[in-house]
C-alpha cells in the first residue's frame, strides 16, 4: 500500500534526524564545561543568574542574543562597561537615562544583587561564544574605534581611552551612549583635570554620578587626559 | 452555549428538508461542543494579547516618563504579550482537537467533564499568571516566565487531555490524521518539561529552553497543523482520504527530519561546540521545503478534477494559512538562518518581524481556519456572511505583513548600524523610530480587523439568503 510506504519514509527521515540531535546534544555536554569555563561558575555567579531571572532583565535585554530586543544585548556588556558600570546603571537606571529617549525602571536592586548580577554577567562575557556580538568583537571592532578615536596606533591615550571609556563614552559618534559625549570635552576641562576626574569624579564636579574608575592605572589616567584635551 | 443549542434546534426545525442522510447535521457528535468555550476564551485571550502589543508598540515608538516605566516596566507587559498567544494558541488546538476527534474516531469524547476541568486548569493558570507577573511572581525566562508551581498545573492540565484524546482515540477508529495528531501532542507535552528546572549554566539554560520553543513551533506544532489542515482539507474539498494521509506523511516527514536537528540554527552562538554551525545552517536550509509541498500540495488539492470547495471562508484561510507558512516561517525564516548572516542579525528586530510573521502566519492563521470550520456549526449557523469574513482575513493578513515588513526595515537599520557600523545600541534605536511608528498603526489596523472577526464568529447573526453548498 502507498500509504505504508509514506509512513516509512517518515519514519526514517525524522529518526535520522533525531539521531544527529541526540548525538550533538550529548557532545554539546561534553564540550561546554570548557567553552563556557564552568570552573568559575561560583555561587555569586548563580545568585546573580537569579538576580537576573528574579528582575526579569531578560524580558527588556537579550543575553546570547536571546530575549528581547527593547534594551542592548548584555552578553559582552562587562567587557563595554566593567562592574561598576553595571552596578550604576541597575541602581541608578533613573540618573544614568536621563537624557535617553528610552528609559529603563528602577527595580530596587540591593547593593549585593547588583555585586552578584555583575558577577554573572562577567562569567557570561567570557563565554566562548564565536565571538558574538559583532558590535563587542574585538576582532571586528578595533578597526572602526581606530579611527574613530584618531589612531589608536599612534598614541597611546586613545588606546587606553578606547580600552576603557568607550562603553559608556563617544566620540565622533562612535562608542556608547550611557555617559555624555566628548568631543569637546578639551574645552572645559585640561589633562590634570580629566585624570583627577576619572579617578573621582565627584572631586571634580560634586554633581557627577560616573562611578569612579578604580582598575584605570594612574600611567593610563595621565594619557587619557591628554589625549582627551585635544578633543575640542 | 445553550442558546446556540436552541438555535440549532430552529433552525432545523425551519429547514427539515435540509436533515437528510445525515449529512445535514452542524455536528455530529454532541461533545464536540466543548470546543466552543476553548475557542470564545482563546479568542478572547488573541484580543487581550494584541491589546498588550499595542502598549508594546506605544513604548517603542515613544518616550515613556521614567516613573510610568518604574511602575509598568516593559518587561512585565511583554511578559503578558508572549504568555497570552502561547495561552491562546494551546487553547484553540485543543479544542480543535476535541472538535475533531470524535469526528475521526466516530465515537463521543471519553470525558466531556475532563475536557471542562482541563479548561478550568489552563485558564485559572494563565490568569495566576497574569496576574503573578505584575507582582514580580516569575522565572524570568522569555517565554517560559510561569513559575514552577503553576508549571505542575499545566503537565497535570496537559496530562488530563492527553488521557481523554488517547482515550477516546483508543475506543473509537483510528486514522492517521488522529496518529499524527495525538503523536504531535505527546511530543509537545514531554517537550514543555525541559523548560521547568533551573539550570546554572546559562549556555546549558538556552539549549533547553530551545528545546521547548524551537521543538514546539518547528515539531510538534507542525504535527497538529498538519493532521488539522488534512482533516479540514477532507471536510472542505471532499478529496480523497488517502491522498490527503500520503501527503500527511510525506510533508511531517519533511518537517520533522529538517526541523530536529534545524534547531541547531539557535545553537550558533551560545557557547555550544560549532558543530552546530554546520548541522544548524545546512537543515534549517532545507527547512522551507516543507512548506513549498504544503503551499504546493494546497493548491493541487484545488485544482484536482471534480474538487468542489464547500466553504469559501474556510478555504480562504486553509489557504492563507500555507501561505503565511511559507512568507513567515520559510522566507523570512531562510533569510537569516544561515550562520554567516545570523552572525549579524542575530537577536536584533529582525529576529522580532520573523516572529510575527511565522507565528501568524502559520499558528494564528491555522487556528483560525479551524474556528471558521467549527464555530458557525456549533452556534447553528448554516451560512456566514463570507465577505464580511474574508474581509476580516485580509484586513489581520495585511496588517500583520505591513507590522512584519516594518520591523523587518527596522531591524536591517539595527543590523547595519549597531552589528557592522558599531555604533551604540541607542543610535541605532534612533534611526529605527520612524518605522517603530509604522508598526504601531499596522498594530492599530489588526486590532480593527480582529474585533470585526471576532464578532463575526462569535455574535453575528445567520446570513440571510438560501445556504450555498458551493461558491
Amino acid at each position: 500500500m502507498v500509504n505504508k510506504k509514506a509512513f516509512y519514509i517518515f519514519l526514517a527521515g525524522t529518526l535520522t534526524s533525531l539521531a544527529i540531535f541526540l548525538g550533538l546534544t550529548w557532545d554539546t555536554h561534553r564540550q561546554v564545561d570548557a567553552l563556557t569555563n564552568a570552573d568559575k561558575l561560583s555561587e555569586q555567579v548563580v545568585a546573580g543568574k537569579r538576580v537576573w531571572e528574579k528582575k526579569n532583565c531578560n524580558l527588556c535585554h537579550t543575553i546570547l542574543g536571546f530575549g528581547v530586543y527593547y534594551a542592548p544585548d548584555v552578553t559582552k556588556v562587562h567587557k563595554r562597561i566593567g562592574t561598576e558600570g553595571i552596578k550604576q546603571v541597575v541602581l541608578q537606571p533613573e540618573v544614568v537615562f536621563k537624557d535617553s529617549f528610552r528609559k529603563m525602571p528602577n527595580l530596587g536592586v540591593t547593593e549585593q544583587e547588583a555585586t552578584d548580577l555583575a558577577a554573572f554577567l562577567e562569567w557570561v562575557s567570557k563565554i566562548d561564544n564565536h565571538d558574538w556580538p559583532p558590535q563587542d568583537s574585538e576582532e571586528r571592532m578595533s578597526a572602526a574605534e581606530r579611527r574613530a578615536t584618531g589612531g589608536a596606533g599612534l598614541s597611546r591615550g586613545a588606546a587606553a581611552f578606547q580600552q576603557n571609556c568607550i562603553g559608556c563614552h563617544s566620540i565622533g559618534g562612535a562608542g556608547g551612549s550611557i555617559g555624555p559625549a566628548l568631543d569637546t570635552i578639551g574645552a572645559t576641562y585640561d589633562a590634570a583635570t580629566v585624570a583627577a576626574y576619572i579617578a573621582e569624579p565627584t572631586s571634580v564636579d560634586p554633581q557627577s554620578t560616573m562611578p569612579p574608575q578604580t582598575t584605570v592605572s594612574d600611567d593610563d589616567r595621565s594619557a587619557i587626559g591628554e589625549f582627551l584635551a585635544k578633543q575640542q | 452555549m445553550a442558546e446556540a443549542a436552541v438555535l440549532q434546534t430552529t433552525m432545523t426545525e425551519a429547514a427539515p428538508e435540509k436533515v437528510t442522510g445525515g449529512e445535514e447535521v452542524l455536528v455530529p457528535y454532541a461533545s464536540q461542543r466543548v470546543a466552543y468555550w476553548y475557542f470564545v476564551i482563546a479568542l478572547a485571550l488573541f484580543v487581550l494579547q494584541l491589546l498588550v502589543g499595542l502598549w508594546l508598540g506605544i513604548s517603542y515608538a515613544f518616550t515613556i516618563p521614567q516613573n510610568i516605566v518604574d511602575a509598568l516596566p516593559f518587561g512585565l507587559t511583554r511578559a503578558m504579550h508572549t504568555n497570552l498567544l502561547v495561552l491562546w494558541m494551546l487553547l484553540g488546538f485543543m479544542g480543535g482537537t476535541y472538535y475533531l476527534v470524535p469526528e475521526e474516531a466516530e465515537r463521543e469524547i471519553y470525558s466531556v467533564k475532563l475536557a471542562y476541568i482541563q479548561l478550568v486548569a489552563f485558564v485559572a493558570t494563565g490568569v495566576i499568571a497574569l496576574v503573578g507577573f505584575a507582582f514580580g511572581w516569575t522565572q524570568g525566562k522569555p517565554i517560559l516566565e510561569i513559575p514552577t508551581p503553576l508549571d505542575f498545573v499545566v503537565v497535570i492540565g496537559a496530562l488530563i487531555f492527553l488521557f481523554n484524546v488517547a482515550m477516546t482515540v483508543i475506543k473509537g477508529k483510528k486514522t492517521a490524521i488522529l496518529g499524527m495528531l495525538l503523536g504531535g501532542l505527546v511530543f509537545l507535552a514531554l517537550l514543555y518539561i525541559f523548560g521547568m528546572p533551573f539550570y546554572r549554566n546559562l549556555t546549558i539554560d538556552w539549549f533547553y529552553w530551545w528545546w521547548v520553543v524551537h521543538l514546539w513551533v518547528e515539531g510538534a506544532w507542525e504535527l497538529v497543523t498538519a493532521a488539522i489542515l488534512a482533516f479540514v482539507l477532507i471536510k472542505v474539498t471532499g478529496v480523497d482520504r488517502r491522498v490527503v494521509e500520503k501527503y500527511l506523511y510525506i510533508e511531517t516527514a519533511l518537517f520533522l527530519f529538517t526541523g530536529l536537528a534545524g534547531t541547531g540554527h539557535h545553537y550558533y552562538w551560545i557557547g555550544a561546540p560549532s558543530t552546530w554551525l554546520w548541522i544548524g545552517g545546512i537543515f534549517s536550509a532545507m527547512e522551507v521545503l516543507p512548506i513549498i509541498a504544503m503551499v504546493i500540495d494546497t493548491f493541487r488539492t484545488q485544482r484536482q478534477k471534480g474538487v468542489v470547495i464547500k466553504d469559501k471562508v474556510v478555504w480562504t484561510f486553509a489557504v492563507g494559512t500555507a501561505v503565511g507558512h511559507l512568507i513567515g516561517a520559510g522566507v523570512f525564516g531562510f533569510a537569516h538562518t544561515l550562520p554567516q548572516i545570523n552572525y549579524f542579525t542575530h537577536g536584533s528586530q529582525v529576529t522580532a518581524s520573523h516572529g510575527h510573521l511565522a507565528f501568524f502566519g502559520a499558528y494564528a492563521l491555522l487556528n483560525f481556519t479551524m474556528f471558521w470550520y467549527a464555530m458557525p456549526k456549533l452556534r447553528g449557523v448554516r451560512k456566514v456572511d463570507a465577505t464580511a469574513a474574508i474581509s476580516g482575513f485580509w484586513i489581520m493578513s495585511l496588517a500583520v505583513l505591513g507590522l512584519g515588513v516594518a520591523m523587518a526595515v527596522a531591524g536591517i537599520i539595527q543590523t547595519y548600524v549597531e552589528r557592522v557600523l558599531g555604533q551604540g545600541f541607542m543610535v541605532a534605536q534612533a534611526n529605527m523610530q520612524f518605522w517603530f511608528k509604522v508598526v504601531l498603526v499596522f498594530g492599530v489596523v489588526l486590532i480593527v480587523g480582529l474585533l470585526m472577526t471576532f464578532w463575526q464568529m462569535v455574535f453575528a447573526k445567520e446570513a440571510p439568503g438560501e445556504q450555498e453548498a458551493t461558491v
